[in-house]
């Protein structure tokens, strides 16, 4: 390849990767941990679901967040089967419903009382069951910002700003025991930003995102033998 | 009057149609901020995982039930008007939880079926929706969407299910067996690219995946249902049906069902249910097979009729 070329292409990269994080907003995060029995030859051939909380009269925890932690986990260590959160809520209709969801290890005994239940769970080989609480929320913002379209124009001016914060808790119920062996959380808040003029940039703080990455990180170093 | 004349009278309507069309426009565009918006529920519904009750169980979906529909008339021009089409959904979703739950589930949808059911059914469910009521973000600043219903769920013997003169099927309240409310809650919250109505439509799968959640672990708590299954046992052994024998080997006698506990968290839910598939294990029969569907209208407050949907009969009294 001509050097110039490839030179040109190295600096487009460089500008993009800058791009990139220039367009990212800041995000603090705090992550606390308290675990045990942790497997240290890791879980084997069992498997593993992660479930939202959805039983709080003004918030669910996200589907995508659950979904975010499962990959998250599985990219880590694909030899952890992470079974789909909506698959298992349909497989065990309707014992995993907001309304009839178990609250404390000890109730699966009483759930497993219900032989098709039983027969079901021991398909699928779980060993570790994490319950997810918390949600996103936008906080405060402010600014302001107006657009404008005319005859072969438009364009908007102005500068916007707000917070957002994630608070997001799991537990993590070992299923052979029935006992919980550990909690880990995460709180993490950003601030992003929309300046335009003319074209309106937004730089958006990946406060979810993080969190995602946080929560993951730590229940894979719980669950992989290789972390 | 010759060819010209009628020439004339065609080109003297162009501008009273033009005018009209213009008009027509003008409203168009006038009427353009109230707009409407109409849900019809669809969602895959799973069946429930559950070993059914060994019983034969007739259902009536009424017409006001299987055809159900909420509007809400928009309270002004920043309002939009509502329609939630909520019928089809109910029958699927409530068809699936039946036949998972009972071991054999008769659509009962005539006075034919009836008679050739006779000896065969335990008891007729007929479900109404007593109330809906929905909320969107626009009503309470929160950023939620809600789906309330309160069904009326009432059992009783097909013996009690007569045929009216004209055809319909009704049932003298003060037969029934059991009446009991269930209500049921979904929410969805906002979310990105999300219509108002995949929003609605997403809470209303949520409420009536609860509702089924709600039947199910209410079920046999239900003091008049806990009695209804009890008598259906005693039939059994009196029949002269072995009883099952439960898995520490001793022989089951009539226990009562998990009458005592109201399943108002995962945990009474699950006694409840439990409840529900010991008492299954005093039962050890059955027959019919499933089909069809029916019309119903309901009178709350006396007596239920029944209109024939196959033979599309009229309403015949009774206030949906």
């Amino acid at each position: 390849m001509n050097p110039q070329i490839s030179k040109d292409l190295s600096l487009r990269w460089l500008g993009a990767a800058l791009l990139v994080f220039l367009l990212g907003g800041c995000v603090n995060a705090t992550v606390d941990e308290m675990t045990y029995n942790e497997p240290v030859a890791g879980i084997g051939e069992s498997s593993v679901v992660i479930l939202g909380r959805r039983h709080a009269p003004d918030y669910d925890t996200e589907f995508d967040f659950i979904e975010c932690i499962g990959d998250h986990i599985h990219s880590g260590d694909p030899s952890i089967e992470v079974i789909n959160e909506i698959a298992f809520i349909n497989q065990f209709y309707p014992w995993f419903e907001p309304r009839t969801a178990p609250m404390q290890p000890q109730t699966i005994d009483r759930l497993l009382q219900l032989p098709p239940v039983a027969e079901r769970f021991e398909e699928i080989k779980l060993e570790y069951m994490i319950w997810i609480d918390g949600n996103t929320v936008d906080t405060e913002s402010t600014g302001s910002m107006s657009c404008g379209i005319g005859p072969g124009v438009a364009g908007c001016f102005g500068f916007g700003t707000w917070g957002t914060e994630s608070e997001y808790e799991a537990t993590i119920w070992d299923f052979t025991d029935k006992v919980e062996v550990g909690r880990v959380s995460a709180v993490t808040s950003g601030q992003s930003y929309m300046p335009a003029v003319v074209v309106p940039i937004p730089i958006i703080a990946p406060v979810q995102g993080t969190a995602c990455d946080s929560l993951g990180d730590q229940l894979l170093e719980y669950l992989s033998a290789h972390h | 009057m010759g060819v010209a004349s009628l020439a004339s009278t065609i080109s003297d309507r162009k501008p009273r149609l033009l005018a009209r069309a213009l008009i027509l426009l003008c409203l168009t565009l006038l009427g353009a901020g109230c707009t409407s918006k109409q849900v019809i529920v669809e969602g895959n519904f799973p069946a429930p995982l559950l070993d059914p009750l060994p019983i034969t169980v007739g259902v009536i979906y009424p017409s006001a039930f299987a055809e159900h529909e909420f509007f809400d008339e928009a309270k002004g021009r920043a309002e939009s008007d509502w329609l939630v089409k909520t019928g089809e959904a109910q029958v699927e979703f409530w068809d699936t939880l039946f036949t998972g739950m009972f071991e054999n589930v008769v659509h009962i949808r005539d006075w034919e079926t009836v008679q050739s059911h006779l000896a065969t059914v335990d008891g007729v469910l007929i479900p109404t929706i007593a109330e809906l009521q929905y909320a969107i973000p626009m009503h309470t600043n929160v950023k939620v969407y809600e789906i309330w219903m309160r069904y009326e769920f009432r059992l009783v013997d097909i013996s009690a299910i007569h045929r009216q003169e004209d055809g319909a099927l009704t049932f003298n309240p003060d037969e029934r067996l059991a009446a009991w409310p269930i209500t049921a809650y979904g929410k969805t919250p906002t979310a990105f690219l999300q219509t108002d109505e995949e929003a609605v439509n997403l809470a209303a799968v949520v409420a009536l995946r609860d509702a089924g959640a709600h039947f199910v672990t209410t079920f046999g708590a239900t003091p008049d249902v806990a009695a209804w299954l009890d008598d259906i046992a005693l039939q059994q052994q009196g029949s002269g049906t072995e009883p099952v024998s439960n898995e520490s080997g001793d022989t089951t006698t009539d226990t009562p069902a998990a009458v005592d506990v109201p399943a108002s968290d995962g945990e009474n839910a699950v006694s409840s249910a439990v409840g529900v598939a010991t008492k299954r294990h005093h039962l050890g029969w059955s027959a019919v097979s499933p089909s069809g569907a029916v019309g119903m209208n309901d009178d709350n407050t006396a007596k239920s009729v029944v209109t024939l949907a196959s033979m599309s009969a009229p309403v015949a009294g009774g206030a949906p």
